[in-house]
């Protein structure tokens, strides 16, 4: 059995299961062995789904608010935020023999759940899509915004599975 | 004692840590999968307490702490998962205790690993005791002693078979003590705070008399949402569980669990501010507001019942927060209802995620408020500004 490094905290990732890594909100896990990667109930939080396809190294994010770089919190839970969330993926992904240029991304959540929290959703999809752009990573594949909660599943083909609190599914 | 919110988060970041090492020395030891479901402190009475355990049985193993730290940790599962626990064991049953015992040794090695480090002494632990325990017996020497205390609880969950364990640990004296008041790192609480604040006015550190006081208040608030709930319905409506905790919010929604959800969110204005959510699995939300609604509705959840909650979600809050303006001496009041339905994580993770921006601890007060005769249950959650509580519950003792 492998382990996981999860960022949060730094310690291992906290669920593992035989070919499965649940990832929880502001963590994020990577995925060598062909594990599915979970994450489950994104309400206004984004998740960002890496793949490089050549080596199959996967990555996944549940990140909650869209910037951390000015703040301390940011390093001590990189997956708490977009921006340094992505940017902590993308490093674990390269260290597990990943290749930055070869990575495209996925990206889903970020709905405008409630009016009482203003546009927390849609803020978190436009840092990341800003992030991964200066990144020079494609964002191949969205479903976000809107007011539906989502859980995802990564596969290890590469493919994003949505499931929306209707039982909806799509495969991005 | 004057407990430090930002130490009692470098403290539950531990604990966190601890019971990762506690889970996944378990996984190595069974090959099956276990995982760290929550780690929290609570608040409360030893009375709450033999409350909340009464009736429960459990098997586990507790070891003294010498050293770095002293008293004891236990480690505990529900005896009716006896079988399950000891078909994972190398051994299987015939190993019983001793297994046990063995499984209890090398968790608790884990979960005390990060403390030692942290504290940069060794922490030496006695030879551990298996026992078996009836209700609040299970939990460490003294938790169930004077007016309250912090109990530092993990729960950890296996992801394919049903089986819990909790590991406990209590800060009734010494050097555990020192950490949770903030005296032995009043600096080092990397992660407890959101990087604001630092600015002088903002007082982390609440006496500890004040939360039991705040505790009890969160109780008696659940006891008035339910009676608005009895009074709304004509159903006799009980409190099952009333607690005050200490948890990273991130976990918040995990608690909450990915079944869809129907209920209202509410923000609080004053001081403290903060999120209400009120939240009913989807049956037990059609079957409340149904007892409401002088006909059946078209549509369980449709229009008709959305009002319903509505108004309901309005009485309960009101009733919940009744009182904490007189005994904090300050003012609050609340927002109009927002109707939610959807997946249960993914309507609290926006509350979560808005309080997150300056805080990544937080007291919540859970409450599960039962309805007999139409067999419905809801889960009020109370999010509160840490600051701003910390700041009311300080003048509370003041005054």
């Amino acid at each position: 059995m492998s382990h996981h490094r999860s960022s949060r905290g730094g310690e291992l990732s906290r669920e593992r299961d035989s070919g499965r890594i649940k990832v929880g909100v502001s963590d994020l896990s990577v995925a060598t062995d062909g594990e599915t990667l979970t994450t489950s109930g994104l309400g206004s939080c984004v998740a960002v789904a890496l793949v490089d396809e050549s080596t199959g190294v996967r990555g996944l994010l549940h990140a909650m608010l869209p910037n951390g770089t000015e703040s301390e919190t940011g390093i001590e839970r990189p997956g708490k935020y977009v921006d340094t969330g992505i940017k902590r993926l993308i490093g674990e992904l390269e260290a597990a023999g990943a290749s930055p240029r070869r990575l495209e991304a996925r990206v889903a959540g970020g709905a405008e759940m409630l009016d009482l929290t203003d546009a927390i959703g849609p803020r978190n999809v436009a840092r990341a899509e800003q992030c991964l752009d200066a990144a020079g990573i494609p964002v191949v594949e969205r479903a976000v915004g809107d007011d539906v909660g989502r859980t995802v599943r990564f596969r290890a083909d590469g493919r994003l599975v949505v499931r929306a609190a209707d039982g909806f599914e799509r495969t991005l | 004692m004057r407990v430090d919110v930002r130490a009692l988060g470098a403290c539950n970041r531990l604990a966190e840590r601890g019971a990762g090492q506690a889970a996944g020395a378990l996984t190595d030891l069974t090959g099956t999968d276990l995982s760290v479901e929550v780690t929290g402190a609570s608040v409360a009475s030893g009375e709450d307490l033999a409350e909340a355990f009464a009736g429960r049985e459990s098997i586990g193993v507790s070891v003294g702490l010498r050293g770095g730290l002293e008293g004891e940790a236990v480690l505990a599962f529900d005896a009716d998962n006896v079988d399950a626990l000891l078909s994972l064991l190398p051994g299987g049953s015939s190993m019983g205790r001793s297994a046990v015992t063995e499984v209890g040794n090398i968790a608790l090695g884990g979960f005390l690993d990060g403390w030692a480090n942290y504290l940069g002494k060794a922490i030496d632990m006695t030879p551990p005791r298996y026992f078996e325990a009836d209700g609040a017996a299970v939990l460490p020497d003294g938790a169930l002693a004077g007016d309250g205390v912090f109990l530092f609880e993990s729960r950890l969950d296996a992801t394919t078979t049903d089986l819990d364990f909790s590991i406990y640990m209590l800060p009734d004296s010494g050097q555990f003590r020192d950490l949770v008041v903030g005296k032995t790192a009043p600096a080092a609480a990397p992660g407890a705070d959101g990087g604001a604040g630092n600015d002088g006015t903002d007082s982390t550190a609440v006496p500890y008399e004040s939360l039991s006081t705040f505790a009890s208040l969160a109780k008696r608030g659940s006891a008035n949402a339910a009676d608005n709930i009895a009074m709304m319905t004509g159903l006799d409506t009980n409190v099952d569980v009333s607690r005050l905790r200490f948890v990273p919010l991130a976990d918040v929604p995990a608690e909450v669990g990915v079944e869809p959800h129907a209920g209202t969110v509410f923000e609080l204005q004053g001081e403290p501010s903060g999120y209400l959510a009120i939240l009913f699995e989807e049956e037990s939300a059609a079957k409340i507001a149904a007892s409401m609604l002088p006909s059946e509705p078209d549509e369980p959840l449709g229009g008709m019942a959305e009002n319903a909650l509505c108004e309901l979600g309005n009485v309960m809050t009101s009733g919940f927060i009744d009182g904490w303006a007189n005994v904090l001496g300050t003012s609050i009041s609340h927002s109009p209802p927002e109707f939610v339905h959807d997946i249960g994580s993914a309507t609290i993770s926006p509350l979560v995620a808005k309080l997150s921006r300056r805080q990544d601890y937080g007291f919540v007060i859970d409450a599960a408020i039962q309805t007999e005769g139409v067999q419905s249950r809801c889960d009020v959650y109370a999010l509160p500004d840490e600051r701003e509580l910390a700041r009311a519950l300080d003048r509370l003792s003041e005054s």
